[in-house]
């Protein structure tokens, strides 16, 4: 028999339906309050084809800059991963609750937070006010920014290192050096190798755009080209970053494999 | 509290520890010395205390109260040992605590690491005395021929040679063994156990291994110490160790004086 007590009340429902009631308020505070000129998008089908038309045929004879302007992104990417990497070397293992007691390792953390909370394009801003335009602030934006990520990583994996052999090591009078070379790196190595190479890829692909703020790469002439009406030329740019990230993520798959 | 420990490898009085969060003792007033060069079985029933002391003696247990001396030197509960201390005594895991992504050979060498020069360790170079000692050990312990191979990729038999193969390498005074042979079937068991014996006494060194085989032990220890409940039930040649004893140690009732809770 069901008696009032055991009907459910329209109270009980109300939690559960939360959630969608607050993603349905943001949506419509979006859509409502965007200046946005609805009925360009009925028109925008023939303008975007138009806009495709003028890209083609891409430019080639802007080559040369386009593959000046990736190799130098690409350098940006190399030495950017290099410094986050050296840099990760030292914030992992003090992040690390395994290695440093809480007063370091909470403390590195939070900084490691705030560091990934700040974009990339922002930090190579400000990197460019302190050096000036060009690679460097570039590069350095990119050790800074990645170090984020890449530290916390490192940190996560040496805690989640087997500890009886570092006891083992340990009970056998290895230095912390040495406990740190011979039971954790072997076990970490793996993990190490592979969350480089994906922070490798996310560098090259995030500082594309770092010219558009003057901090060098290819970056520059996407800005360039785009802003002068120089459609052809920007479709021989976006054609070659296009192909320089499938070559470097199938390298990147391929290398994976290879660890794992 | 001041003891005479002389040159005795282990000496032990009242020693007395419980895990955070359990409600018993773990150590309920252990008393007990090992000789220099003596061959000893500590066996008992499981969770009698007897990885639990012999971890203690290792330097590794924190926490616990009485007094300890081991190779003549006093132990403290909060002070780990220092690192020539740690090389002198060599311990055999009972869950072999190797590397499993490294090989044998380095495995090996790695009982070493306290005894090389920290720099040159880490630079990947280890003196001749180095290499000698973990072929050596090599060699007594049947695994020469798995050298190259890697950890994880070998049988559980043959990772506790490993595991004792690093502990010789060592070449420790004193070595403590926390059920050396428990991986093995029994015909290789004696012949483990009886090669890490004779190899402690051809090198002089003290050994205490614990067992869950009594018999076994009694066959290459000198002596036998039995636990229970955190305390000695025995301690005595083992021809003593008779059925009435092992029933005594092993039986499935509370002994008189069972654990007090701890308060
Ligand atoms: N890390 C730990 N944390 C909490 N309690 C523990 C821990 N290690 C051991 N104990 C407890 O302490 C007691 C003694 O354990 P110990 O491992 O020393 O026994 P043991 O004689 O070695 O047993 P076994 O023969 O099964 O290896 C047991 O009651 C066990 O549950
Ligand atoms: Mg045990």
């Amino acid at each position: 028999m069901i008696t009032a007590a055991d009907r459910p009340t329209t109270h009980a429902a109300w939690p559960a339906m939360l959630p969608s009631l607050v993603v349905a308020a943001v949506v419509i505070w979006a859509a409502a309050t965007t200046e946005t000129d609805w009925n360009r998008l009925g028109e925008a089908g023939p303008r975007i084809l138009e806009f495709l038309g003028r890209m083609l045929p891409p430019d080639l004879s802007v080559m040369p800059e386009v593959a000046r302007g990736l190799a130098e992104t690409l350098r940006i990417a190399v030495l950017g991963t290099l410094g986050c990497v050296l840099a990760s070397l030292v914030l992992g293992p003090l992040a690390a609750a395994r290695l440093a007691p809480a007063w370091v390792h909470r403390p590195v953390r939070s900084l490691l937070a705030l560091i990934r909370a700040i974009p990339l394009l922002l930090v190579a801003m400000l990197m460019v006010g302190a050096v000036g335009l060009g690679p460097l602030p570039g590069i350095l934006a990119v050790a800074v920014h990645a170090t984020g990520m890449l530290a916390k990583f490192y940190a996560e994996a040496l805690d989640d290192v087997d500890v009886a052999p570092v006891a083992a090591l340990e009970s056998a009078g290895a230095t912390l050096l040495q406990r740190l070379r011979f039971a954790y790196w072997p076990q970490i190595a793996p993990v190490v190798l592979r969350d480089t190479i994906f922070r490798f890829e996310l560098n090259l692909r995030e500082s594309l755009i770092l010219g558009i703020v003057g901090a060098g790469g290819i970056g520059f002439y996407i800005q360039t080209y785009v802003r002068s009406f120089q459609y052809e030329k920007a479709a021989t740019v976006t054609l070659a970053i296009a192909i320089v990230i499938l070559l470097i993520e199938g390298a990147n798959g391929a290398l994976r494999r290879w660890v794992s | 509290m001041m003891n005479t420990p002389g040159l005795l490898p282990i000496l032990a009085t009242g020693l007395v520890h419980t895990y955070v969060g359990n409600r018993t003792w773990a150590l309920a007033g252990v008393d007990f010395a090992v000789e220099r060069g003596e061959v000893v079985a500590l066996v008992g029933p499981s969770g009698a205390g007897k990885s639990t002391l012999l971890t203690l003696l290792d330097g590794r247990l924190r926490g616990w109260h009485g007094a300890a001396s081991v190779l003549g030197l006093a132990l403290g509960p909060d002070r780990p040992p220092d690192r020539v201390r740690r090389a002198e005594v060599g311990f055999i895991f009972q869950e072999f605590a190797l590397v499993e992504r490294a090989s044998v050979w380095r495995n090996v060498l790695n009982g070493r690491l306290g005894r090389t020069d920290p720099l040159a360790s880490l630079l990947g170079r280890s003196t001749a005395a180095d290499y000698a000692a973990a072929e050596a050990a090599l060699l007594d312990t049947g695994i020469a021929e798995l050298r190259n191979r890697r950890v994880d990729r070998l049988s559980g038999g043959q990772r506790q040679r490993v595991a004792i193969a690093r502990c010789l390498a060592q070449e420790p005074k004193l070595i403590l063994a926390d059920e050396p042979v428990s991986n093995l079937d029994p015909l290789r068991s004696e012949r483990v156990l009886s090669l890490l014996a004779r190899t402690a006494r051809q090198r002089g060194s003290t050994l205490l291994f614990t067992s869950h085989q009594p018999e076994l032990a009694a066959l290459v220890a000198d002596r036998i110490v039995a636990m229970r409940d955190g305390r000695v039930v025995f301690d005595g040649p083992p021809e003593r160790l008779d059925p009435t004893e092992l029933d005594k140690i092993y039986r499935d009732e509370p002994l008189e004086h069972a654990p007090e809770p701890v308060p």
